[in-house]
Formats: structure tokens, C-alpha cells, sequence
């Protein structure tokens, strides 16, 4: 891993998407086992994977993993704690008044 | 704080033709992806609340919500096109942002689960994942009634992931779970007394609901005991840090829903010193400390944070340097009330022997 320069790597994964009453979430897996880190960034490749109301759709996609620079590893570690507002339910949704 | 985005942008979706009284308008669902250290996760061991833990797992392997999130009869129908304007966008806003958490409460406990080897953190991660990801789906379907379609299609967009210290996952989510208890059964209590303000009959699912909360929130508390050096040292600062930031945002976003708090026929600075109250005494099973809400300096100080925010806000939608210049003395002012809350000496608390709790309010 390079102090400034990036990686790119291509990985085959498996998207799903539920779009439920009983369950709404999307996630990604990675089918070759890649891991990410801290500052990498995902793209899976292709449309919007859009699965209408009452559809769980699982595809298998290709994502470009971007691997995060040495600097920008560092960067993440330092200051991601501070962005777990997010988790509480009055987390900021755009604006402060409506 | 940082801004989730929802971003909304009126579509025509065509896929529910039942809704086109309504023009139907699609959000965004923008959650953040996080990564931490999951050898450090791995090498938790439940061996000292083994009794606890195993209680606990078992509870919720029972999963004992299942039935609950279901519509009966009890969920009355709502006039969204007859509701007032204003309270209507505060409302939307409310449940997009409550969706937009349990989303991201599930993203989150999907990875740790997913890339975890203790099979004690693993599965509890999975019964995690599978609560958010109903209530998600079950506040999905109210904005659906109201026109709002949710949009899923951020998968295919660039995501950056960002990193969580496993301790501040702990006070993090330990923190925003049981707080989502407190904030639930406050008004859920509220609205048994005064039914006629319940405007919406979401709110009359809110006490099995915030019962997943506080149970998830039990976990957390479990984990943070089996290393004591998780709520001594330095990490008491930690954790003050953590409960002024989760309280103070509060602060400022409830009192961002005036329309909202007034239709629950709820006073604003009352809700939130009730939760806050509520919050403290059920951390008190894990915090050595707990913020001084009843300070003389607590709520003169939130009140100017809340008018920095709204300042900055202002500033930042009028732009150009103006704008600029008046960002960056609102942001100044709120790190001083931040700064001033902070420096307000905490209660010290000497945590039970036996950390377990169950919801009591």
C-alpha cells in the first residue's frame, strides 16, 4: 500500500436487496472473500438494483473495490468514531429546520 | 454532527397505482458503511456474563416481536393529504430519519455479523440485524401510505467505509439504543394518557418496539462488562463525550419539529430533559457517570447551541461569503456550548454488580 497511491481491484459479489414489510435492508458480499478497510471505497457495477415493494432481489454483480491510500487509511481510523450520530433514530436527516 | 443524506425528489412511481391521490415522492436511503477492528471483536470473551449473555441470546432467539409488526385493525387510516402542511413534512422527517437509522442499525450489525469468527458476537449481531431490518420495513411501509417511496438504489453508488473503534461501537450503539427506548416509551406513555393527540397510529406500536431496543441495548452493556477497562481510565471521558453529543443533538433536532411536538401535545424541553432523565437512569447499570441534566448551565447552554445550529443553518442557505463568514462564527459558538456542556462536572455512579435490567418505564 502506497503513502498517497491507489488500488483498484475487481471483485465478483452478490447483492441483495428486500424490499418487505418484514424486512427492509440491502447488502453487499463479497463472493472471492475480499475484505475492506478503512477508506476503501465500493462501486458495484451496473443499474440501480431496485426491487419494488414487496421483492427481495439477489443478483451477482461485479464491484471495483478502490483501495484507500496509506494517508487516507490513517485519516478514516483517526476521525470515523465521530460519525456514529447517525445510528440514533434523531439523527440529522438534511437540515436543521424543516 | 454529520448530515445522512435523504435526499427527496418528486418521481412518479409506477409501480402502486393505489397511491396516485397522492403524488408520490421518492427518498433516498443513504446509510454509511463502517469497518472496525474485528480481530479485537473476535477476541471478546462473554466467559465473565456467560449466565447473562446466555439469557439474553436466548430471549431473543425466542424473538418474542415477531408477531408484533403486523397491521390489525388497530391501525387506523390517516387523511395525509388533509393533514397540515407543516406537521406533515416534520412527521415525514420523522420517520424518514427513524427509517434511515434502523437501516443503518442493520447495514452495521449485518457486517459485524458477516465478518466476525466469535460465534457468541455473531449471533447476537444476527437477531440484531433481523429486529432493524423489521422496523425498517415496518416504518418503510407507514411513509409508503404517505406517498414516499424509499429508494435502495445506493448500492450501485460509490460508498466509502468509514471505521469504528470497537469501544466506541459499544457506547455508541448501547447509547442510541437505549435512549430509542426511552424516546419510545415517553411518548408512547404520553399518548396512553392524552389519546386524542395520537395522530398516527404508528405510536401505539411503540412499546413491544422499544422493547427490542432495550433489550439490544442489554447486550451492549453485557459485552462493555466483560473488560473493565471499557468504563474506567480515560474511557470515562469517553464515555462523557459520547452522552453530551447523543443528548445535545437531540436537543437540537426535537426542537428543529415544533409542528411534530405540538400535535403530541408534547412541550419540547420537557420530552427531551424526560428522556435524558430516563436515559441516565438506565445507564447507571454500566456508566460510572452520568451527565448533570438538572445544572444550572444545562439547559441555558443547549438553548444556545440550538440557536447556533439555526444560525449556521441560515447561513449556510444564504451562501456566498456572507454565508461563509457567518458558518464559521455559528460553528464557532456551537463548539463553545459544546465545550460548555462538556465542562459540566458529571454525577459519579457505582455501577450494580449484576448488570441486567429489564424495561421498567
Amino acid at each position: 500500500m502506497g503513502l498517497f497511491s491507489r488500488r483498484r481491484e475487481e471483485v465478483p459479489c452478490t447483492v441483495e436487496v428486500s424490499h418487505r414489510f418484514e424486512s427492509l435492508h440491502a447488502h453487499v458480499r463479497f463472493n472471492n472473500g475480499a475484505v475492506v478497510h478503512p477508506g476503501d471505497e465500493v462501486l458495484v457495477h451496473g443499474a440501480p438494483v431496485m426491487a419494488s415493494y414487496g421483492q427481495v432481489v439477489v443478483e451477482d454483480r461485479t464491484a471495483t473495490i478502490t483501495r484507500a491510500s496509506l494517508l487516507e487509511r490513517l485519516w478514516t481510523r483517526a476521525t470515523g468514531d465521530f460519525e456514529f450520530m447517525e445510528l440514533c433514530e434523531f439523527s440529522f436527516s438534511e437540515e436543521v429546520t424543516l | 454532527m454529520n448530515a445522512p443524506t435523504a435526499a427527496f425528489a418528486p418521481e412518479h412511481d409506477s409501480t402502486h397505482p393505489d397511491t396516485t391521490a397522492m403524488a408520490t415522492q421518492t427518498t433516498l436511503l443513504n446509510p454509511r458503511f463502517y469497518t472496525t477492528d474485528f480481530d479485537e471483536m473476535d477476541a471478546i470473551d462473554v466467559t465473565p456474563v456467560r449466565a447473562d449473555w446466555d439469557k439474553l441470546i436466548a430471549q431473543m432467539k425466542s424473538d418474542p416481536n415477531k408477531g408484533h409488526f403486523k397491521k390489525t385493525a388497530d391501525w387506523d387510516q390517516i387523511d395525509w393529504d388533509g393533514m397540515e402542511p407543516g406537521l406533515r413534512a416534520e412527521f415525514i422527517d420523522f420517520l424518514v430519519s427513524s427509517c434511515t437509522a434502523e437501516f443503518s442499525g442493520c447495514v452495521l450489525y449485518k457486517e459485524m455479523k458477516r465478518r466476525g469468527n466469535n460465534p457468541d458476537i455473531c449471533e447476537l449481531f444476527s437477531y440484531m440485524s433481523r429486529d432493524e431490518a423489521r422496523h425498517a420495513g415496518f416504518i418503510n411501509d407507514a411513509l409508503r401510505e404517505a406517498g414516499i417511496a424509499v429508494n435502495l438504489g445506493f448500492l450501485t453508488k460509490a460508498k466509502k467505509y468509514t471505521y469504528f473503534r470497537p469501544k466506541f461501537i459499544y457506547y455508541a450503539t448501547y447509547l442510541s439504543e437505549k435512549i430509542g427506548y426511552a424516546r419510545y416509551i415517553t411518548i408512547f406513555r404520553h399518548l396512553e394518557a392524552h389519546p386524542e393527540h395520537r395522530f398516527h397510529p404508528i405510536f401505539k406500536w411503540f412499546r413491544e418496539w422499544c422493547n427490542d431496543e432495550f433489550s439490544h441495548g442489554e447486550a451492549f452493556a453485557l459485552l462493555m462488562r466483560t473488560d473493565p477497562r471499557l468504563t474506567s481510565g480515560v474511557n470515562v471521558w469517553w464515555i462523557k463525550f459520547f452522552l453530551t453529543a447523543v443528548y445535545s443533538t437531540m436537543w437540537v433536532r426535537d426542537h428543529a419539529r415544533p409542528e411534530f411536538h405540538k400535535a403530541l401535545g408534547v412541550d419540547i424541553a420537557w420530552y427531551d430533559q424526560e428522556v435524558f432523565r430516563k436515559t441516565s437512569a438506565i445507564a447507571r447499570q454500566i456508566f460510572p457517570i452520568e451527565i448533570d441534566i438538572d445544572h444550572p448551565r444545562w439547559i441555558p447552554t443547549l438553548e444556545r447551541l440550538e440557536r447556533a445550529f439555526v444560525d449556521m443553518d441560515a447561513a449556510r442557505q444564504r451562501g456566498g461569503i456572507g454565508g461563509a463568514v457567518g458558518r464559521i462564527v455559528a460553528g464557532a459558538r456551537a463548539g463553545l456550548a459544546f465545550a460548555g456542556l462538556y465542562t459540566i462536572p458529571a454525577r459519579r455512579n457505582t455501577p450494580p454488580a449484576s448488570v441486567r435490567l429489564e424495561p421498567s418505564y
